[in-house]
């Protein structure tokens, strides 16, 4: 076997396994993903108990009734993991929504009107994207008061930035295409042009960026319920390590079943997500 | 992504600021409700007439809104950032007795980050596709997904708790008298878990630029020219790789500066750790709007030294910039 051969052979291997790796992320993100999508709608079914009832004795350890013992009201930790689900999940996609709407409008509008208007659009995104991003998060949701609402608003409005960018840089390309060009000299009016030919083609690096921001939404909200700024009432993964750390959980044994299970659970949606994002931005631009 | 300090850098850096502090003068405004009550932090219920008359002057929400926004102007130029609600203290004293605390770990854990990052990114990129490669990425990705908070509070059930190794909370050791070398190690004793658990979360963020710089290095022509004409691994890599994948990861580095800084805000929570961080998280839970906002601002500067710092430094790393 030559020096040639085995070098030509080691880039086959290294190409089969490059196209492998997006596969593989996205796969396992999937299965993360859908299992917890079914938890969180099938919860009235899955879990045990109802989660805002009390029903045992506080600071129980996990026993066959309760799997993850209770808190500190003495509700079933396991129940109201699984309607936890329901709260994280929903405020992380609704607020990856809002995201990509204003991201997606200024991304499209700042590309097709490049000249003026689209520089000075993403001067302001620039402006953005600087201001130290957690702080001013956290002052936001502050002022605004805790309310569902105003978590996903907060999160939505300060995360669009880097879809604009991505998608404006997509739209720069696309409005010199030849089909474009065409529809523009045949006088076709720009909304049309836009609302036929660009926003369509945009869809597959949208729905990139759309699942970016829920991973990111996610790890937001489970911040901002982490620091007393969530919604009192809907109890999401953030708010019981909220209750479990100004109870001192994570000092005492109980952490094992009262801190660990939030936190995994939080770090795999946003996981799940941030894998299959990987494989669609791969898949689009690939650089392994 | 290169980066040159020119007029439009400077004009974008100004707007950042104009809009900081436009935000701040505007927040307690414009919010629903008695701006008295975020402002000069008083009940309005118990307030007699006068006394609100009064209150009202002085905080100055009696003048025109244009005038009490330059006058806003003024004391933030002036270093005044007012009382804080809760403790009367000027709030530019509570900032300074925080910051060298916050600068500690930050500075420790950008250190760590970026070895680590580094080694991590090149070993990848070089041996990419392979199990290695693999492994550190799923890796990495996983840290990414990591609930700051979480990870904080892991580390210390495990080693202060479980293990008692190492102190859970606070800076120092309070009133323990120690002095010298004693001193010394409460203090880095202290340091320890908030460093860590910063440097972990702040790994990714290198790793990730080092490994694409460094892959996108390595398809360039030179490199094939390089290896083409017999120059060896070590030297293919040292000689041709490493010193035009530096550029880059440097100015990431210098941005992540800024990112640190506002991350301590749940790191330093979890720990309590005096720094700016916890500050900001005191503040927010004890309604002691002026603080928050004051807190903001000098994240705000930090984030702009840190972009200054990138400019600055990357037309000396990469000399390509220069001509241009």
């Amino acid at each position: 076997m030559t020096v040639a051969d085995s070098r030509e052979r080691a880039a086959r291997r290294t190409a089969r396994r490059r196209s492998r790796i997006p596969t593989l992320f996205g796969l396992a993100g999937g299965l993360i993903v859908g299992i917890l999508v079914c938890g969180a709608v099938f919860a009235p079914w899955l879990a045990p108990y109802d989660p805002t009832e009390r029903v045992a004795r506080p600071f129980l350890f996990p026993s066959s009734e309760h799997l993850l013992g209770t808190n500190d009201i003495g509700q079933d930790l396991l129940s109201e993991m699984i309607f936890g689900a329901r709260v994280s999940l929903t405020i992380g996609i609704v607020a990856a929504a809002v995201a990509l709407l204003i991201g997606t409008t200024v991304g499209v509008v700042a590309g097709y009107y490049p000249k003026r208007l689209g520089s000075a659009m993403m001067r302001g995104v620039d402006v953005i994207l600087i201001l130290p991003f957690l702080p001013l998060l956290i002052v936001l949701a502050a002022y605004l008061g805790r309310s569902l609402l105003n978590t996903i608003l907060v999160i939505g409005v300060l995360i669009w930035a880097e879809p604009a960018r991505i998608i404006r840089s997509q739209v720069l390309s696309l409005r010199s295409r030849e089909y474009v060009l065409a529809a523009r000299s045949m006088g076709a009016p720009d909304r049309w042009t836009i609302l036929r030919h660009i926003v369509p083609r945009t869809g597959l690096l949208a729905t990139g960026s759309f699942v970016r921001a829920v991973s990111n939404a996610i790890l937001l909200e489970a911040a901002l319920s982490f620091l007393g700024l969530g919604d009192p009432i809907q109890k999401s993964w953030g708010s019981t390590l909220f209750w479990a750390q100004s109870r001192g959980a994570f000092l005492t044994p109980a952490w094992k079943w009262w801190v660990l299970p939030p936190g995994l659970l939080i770090m795999l949606a946003s996981l799940g997500f941030a894998l299959i994002a990987f494989s669609l931005e791969e898949r689009i631009n690939p650089r392994l | 992504m290169r980066r040159r300090l020119d007029v439009r850098r400077l004009t974008q850096y100004g707007v950042v600021v104009v809009v900081a502090v436009t935000l701040n003068f505007l927040l307690p405004r414009l919010m629903p409700g008695n701006p008295l009550v975020l402002i000069a932090g008083v009940d309005v219920g118990l307030l007699s007439p006068d006394e609100r008359a009064e209150i009202v002057a002085r905080v100055g929400l009696d003048v025109p809104l244009w005038k009490q926004y330059l006058r806003y102007w003024g004391d933030i130029f002036t270093g005044d950032f007012g009382y804080s609600f809760r403790s009367s203290r000027p709030i530019v004293d509570m900032i300074w007795d925080r910051l060298p605390w916050t600068l500690l770990i930050t500075g420790l854990s950008l250190i760590v980050s970026a070895v680590a990052g580094v080694i991590l990114g090149a070993i990848s990129a070089w041996r990419r596709g392979t199990k290695t490669d693999l492994g550190m990425l799923s890796g990495m990705i996983s840290i990414e997904s990591l609930p700051s908070f979480w990870l904080g509070m892991l580390l210390i059930s495990i080693f202060a708790v479980q293990w008692g190794l190492l102190p859970s909370s606070h800076a120092v050791t309070p009133a323990s008298g120690l002095a010298g070398w004693a001193h010394m190690w409460d203090i880095v004793s202290h340091a320890i878990l908030p460093v860590v658990t910063l440097s972990i979360l702040a790994t990714p963020g290198v790793y990730m630029t080092m490994r694409y710089s460094m892959l996108e290095t390595l398809g360039e022509d030179y490199i094939r020219t390089a290896r083409a004409k017999g120059a060896g691994e070590r030297r293919v890599l040292f000689g041709h790789v490493a010193r035009n994948t530096i550029a880059p990861v440097v100015t990431v580095l210098a941005l992540r500066i800024g990112f640190a800084f506002g991350g301590t805000v749940i790191v330093e929570t979890v720990f309590t750790y005096p720094g700016l961080g916890r500050l900001v998280f005191e503040a927010v839970s004890g309604r002691d709007y002026p603080v928050m906002q004051a807190a903001f601002l000098v994240f705000t500067a930090a984030v702009l030294v840190a972009n200054l710092a990138a400019d600055l430094l990357y037309p000396l790393i990469d000399p390509r910039t220069r001509t241009s």
